[in-house]
């Protein structure tokens, strides 16, 4: 027995001397020579490895002739990890976070301002499309930088429209095109619903819980607005956002909320082959240009309609190769007659956190991914627009998604809105989300569920600057002494 | 104390070190911290602003934090007598002296093993209004199922009765503990012409009331605490029908950055199950028989 043990504890000690001795060693891939910058992002999966790509990219070009080597590392919950790891004073140099995060961390004090470097590399409005400049920017200062825009649109399924042609005809609708109003945006989703005997949803034609990722903003749609930033006031109880929020009740109203929620609960995930825009069940949705991608992914076939991809190829304009999918992209119609283009555009940033222990050479990184080339090749691998004004026409003509054109003109479009500058942000989104939720379950009325959402974020609003205003005054006496 | 002590208590703390410092570094002082930032405005990354009592006020004044508060302590008076109910009775089924008694309580035992995630999404699909097998099952016998988690009025009951779900760990401390009682004083009460019901009644039980007791107080702690299954399968929804005082802690502290304010939640949540238990404690001198008194 005691021979045993001997004989075990030498081996385990064999062991872990091995491993300390010839074990891997952090950054043992790192180049010398090279200052290391950290990069945190939030994306997992192909996104993360499609990123990886433009990264390999600024070492091997940008990186190596400036003696920069950024080591990246994929992650979830990338927004609380950076914010601890700030806290604690040992952040990453490159945080890739959202845009919701720009105005809440700024507001903290967890970010390092852009203004000075982006001028060093000649970055500026100029630049970028306006929805997206303006949405790095808070309180006069630029905070981040864009890595992958989008815009939101109306997705259509081709097929369906063909196949109810003549229904969609008898009611005095074109079959070969998308509505161009929000009435006429009802009408053909009333005629595309099918229910079965038992007057329960089988298809709908459109439903604005349907993803619902944009409920929030669906106010935009109607000439509204969530907060002014002059006044510093929420204006949900707005007649705009208040007929947005009806217009939204209106189809629970008359699909009937028990088969909605029925209907609703059948539905597959969205990345899932079940997506009910994929599987038919939902004709229209609003959507953003990475759709194009997750049909790829999902059920190819809808890409391929008419033909092969190879052949497809072959085809001189984009336009012929629209003809191949199943699906088509429209602007969401707006409520507003004579508003038009009118989207919500959202967007993924890169950040310098406070306390980055090389903020310059991780601009220098930044600034390579705003630059027209590696944005196009980043933001054509993750299926979205640009976010730059200049956008290329081979960006265009290659694009996974042949209708790319259609969310640069939303993007760029003057009635393109993106989150307000709101430091609370996050608790505005949750309480429009409950709002909105009560609103479709027939739970309040649009008005009593805004009235609410409107005096509860007001409030917070209002705390939080007396707050800010309390802790800049301190600050001041303190500077003082 | 003479030298020899002092060398004694220094090598006997010395011993102790790495767990006193584990409980002071990341026990005692947070906890300790928590107290004073409850009293601050607080993001993480600038000065506690010091406030006062001011986020206890604004709590009071909180119809999010109360609707929390209901919320969980609803779901706290369905799954806590239910789920004692069912493990009690469970063990005293598998307590029966029959065949294949070890599978049983294999079987009961594992749903306790499946991971909390992997569970939530199991049962997702079980109470999917259209797919799921339990309004399949519904249907079969004439009833039209609802909205399990996605109509407000069900949602929280559909939660509380999936709870039962991991009702193993409690059956297991149960059957341990009916093991525990004295075979004379049952072979006395058959004796006596005592049917089963009444030695269950006044046998089984009043002998199990100490292991009912300690399930009882760690079932209370445990449903006041209640996050991850509802975190999963609602993110607190429809309509905030299942958001409970844990997850708007969380969301207060991590996704809205108001450490202050979640501080303050969290020495709240520590003064109702403080309440709580020391009502439990109150209330066991009169149920429950410690076997040496």
């Amino acid at each position: 027995m005691q021979r045993i043990k001997l004989v075990f504890s030498v081996v385990l000690a064999l062991v872990i001397v091995g491993v300390l001795v010839f074990g891997p060693r952090p950054g043992a891939d790192r180049p010398k020579n090279r200052v290391v910058v950290s990069y945190w992002e939030k994306w997992t999966g192909n996104e993360a490895e499609q990123m990886k790509q433009i990264v390999t990219d600024f070492n091997n070009t940008v990186g190596a002739e400036k003696g920069i080597y950024v080591e990246y590392l994929s992650m979830s919950n990338v927004n609380q990890k950076t914010l601890v790891a700030t806290a604690a004073g040992v952040p990453p140099d490159i945080a890739g976070l959202w845009d919701t995060q720009v105005a809440q961390f700024a507001a903290i004090n967890a970010l390092q301002p852009l203004d000075e470097l982006a001028a060093v590399h000649g970055i500026n409005e100029e630049y970028y499309k306006r929805v997206y400049w303006e949405g790095c920017r808070y309180n006069g200062k630029l905070w981040a930088l864009v890595s992958t825009p989008a815009a939101v649109a109306l997705h259509y399924n081709k097929r369906i429209f063909k196949e109810s042609a003549s229904k969609l005809r008898a009611a005095g609708l074109d079959p070969d095109r998308a509505p161009r109003t929000l009435d006429e945006l009802d009408h053909y989703a009333e005629v595309l619903d099918v229910f079965d005997n038992r007057k329960r949803v089988e298809r709908a034609g459109y439903l604005p819980m349907e993803p619902g990722w944009f409920l929030p903003h669906t106010s935009y749609w109607f000439g509204g607005g969530l907060f002014n930033p002059k006044t510093q006031k929420f204006t949900l109880t707005d007649p705009k956002v208040l007929r947005a929020y009806e217009w939204v009740q209106s189809y629970s109203k008359r699909m009937g909320k028990a088969s909605l929620t029925e209907f609703r609960s059948g539905m597959g995930g969205f990345n899932s082959a079940q997506n009910p825009f994929l599987v038919g069940t939902v004709v229209m949705e609003q959507q953003g240009p990475w759709m194009a991608n997750y049909i790829e992914d999902l059920k190819p076939k809808m890409n391929r309609w008419v033909m092969s991809k190879e052949e497809e190829k072959r085809l001189p304009t984009v336009e012929q190769r629209r003809a191949n999918y199943e699906w088509a992209v429209a602007p969401f119609p707006s409520a507003v007659s004579g508003q038009e283009n009118v989207t919500y555009a959202g967007f993924d940033v890169l950040m310098i956190p406070r306390g980055a222990r090389h903020p310059k050479e991780a601009f220098e990184f930044i600034a390579y991914v705003n630059q027209q080339g590696p944005m196009e090749k980043l933001c054509s691998l993750h299926c979205k627009n640009s976010p730059l004004r200049e956008v290329s026409e081979e960006f265009i003509r290659n694009h996974p998604n042949p209708y790319i054109d259609v969310f640069e003109t939303l993007s760029a479009s003057p009635n393109a809105h993106g989150i307000p500058p709101v430091p609370i942000w996050p608790e505005v989104n949750e309480e429009l989300g409950v709002a909105v939720q009560k609103v479709y379950l027939l739970e309040a009325t649009p008005e009593a569920a805004l009235r609410e959402s409107q005096a509860r974020l007001q409030e917070k609003y209002d705390r939080f600057r007396a707050t800010q205003l309390k802790r800049e005054n301190q600050d001041k006496v303190a500077q003082t002494r | 104390m003479n030298r020899k002590d002092w060398a004694q208590l220094g090598k006997g703390l010395g011993f102790l070190s790495p767990w006193l410092i584990g409980f002071f570094a990341f026990t005692l002082i947070p906890v300790g911290l928590s107290f004073y930032y409850s009293l601050c405005e607080y993001s993480l990354l600038q000065k506690p602003l010091y406030i006062g009592l001011d986020n206890y006020r604004q709590l009071w004044a909180d119809p999010i934090f109360w609707k929390a508060l209901t919320n969980t302590f609803y779901y706290a008076l369905m799954a806590l007598p239910s789920g004692m109910m069912v493990s009690l009775g469970l063990a005293l089924l598998l307590n029966a002296d029959i065949r294949g008694q070890a599978i049983y309580r294999t079987i009961i035992f594992l749903p306790s093993l499946v991971p909390t995630v992997a569970s939530a999404m199991l049962w997702l699909w079980l109470f999917n209004a259209k797919l799921g097998l339990i309004n399949n099952l519904l249907g079969k016998v004439g009833i039209e199922g609802p909205g399990w988690l996605t109509t407000p009025e069900w949602a929280l009951p559909a939660l509380a009765f999936m709870s039962l779900w991991g009702v193993g760990h409690t059956v297991v401390i149960y059957l341990a503990g009916l093991q525990d009682v004295p075979r004379e004083l049952y072979e006395a009460a058959e004796i006596d012409g005592a049917r089963s019901w009444r030695r269950l009644w006044h046998i089984t039980l009043p002998m199990l009331s100490p292991v009912i007791f300690f399930n009882l107080v760690m079932a209370l702690i445990g449903t006041m605490q209640v996050f991850a299954v509802p975190y999963i399968m609602t993110g607190g929804g429809p309509t905030r029908s299942t958001y409970f005082f844990t997850m708007y802690l969380y969301d207060n502290a991590f996704t809205y950055l108001k450490m202050g304010y979640a501080s303050a939640m969290a020495w709240v949540q520590l003064l109702i199950i403080l309440c709580l238990t020391g009502f439990s404690f109150w209330s066991s001198r009169k149920w429950v028989h410690y076997q040496s008194k």
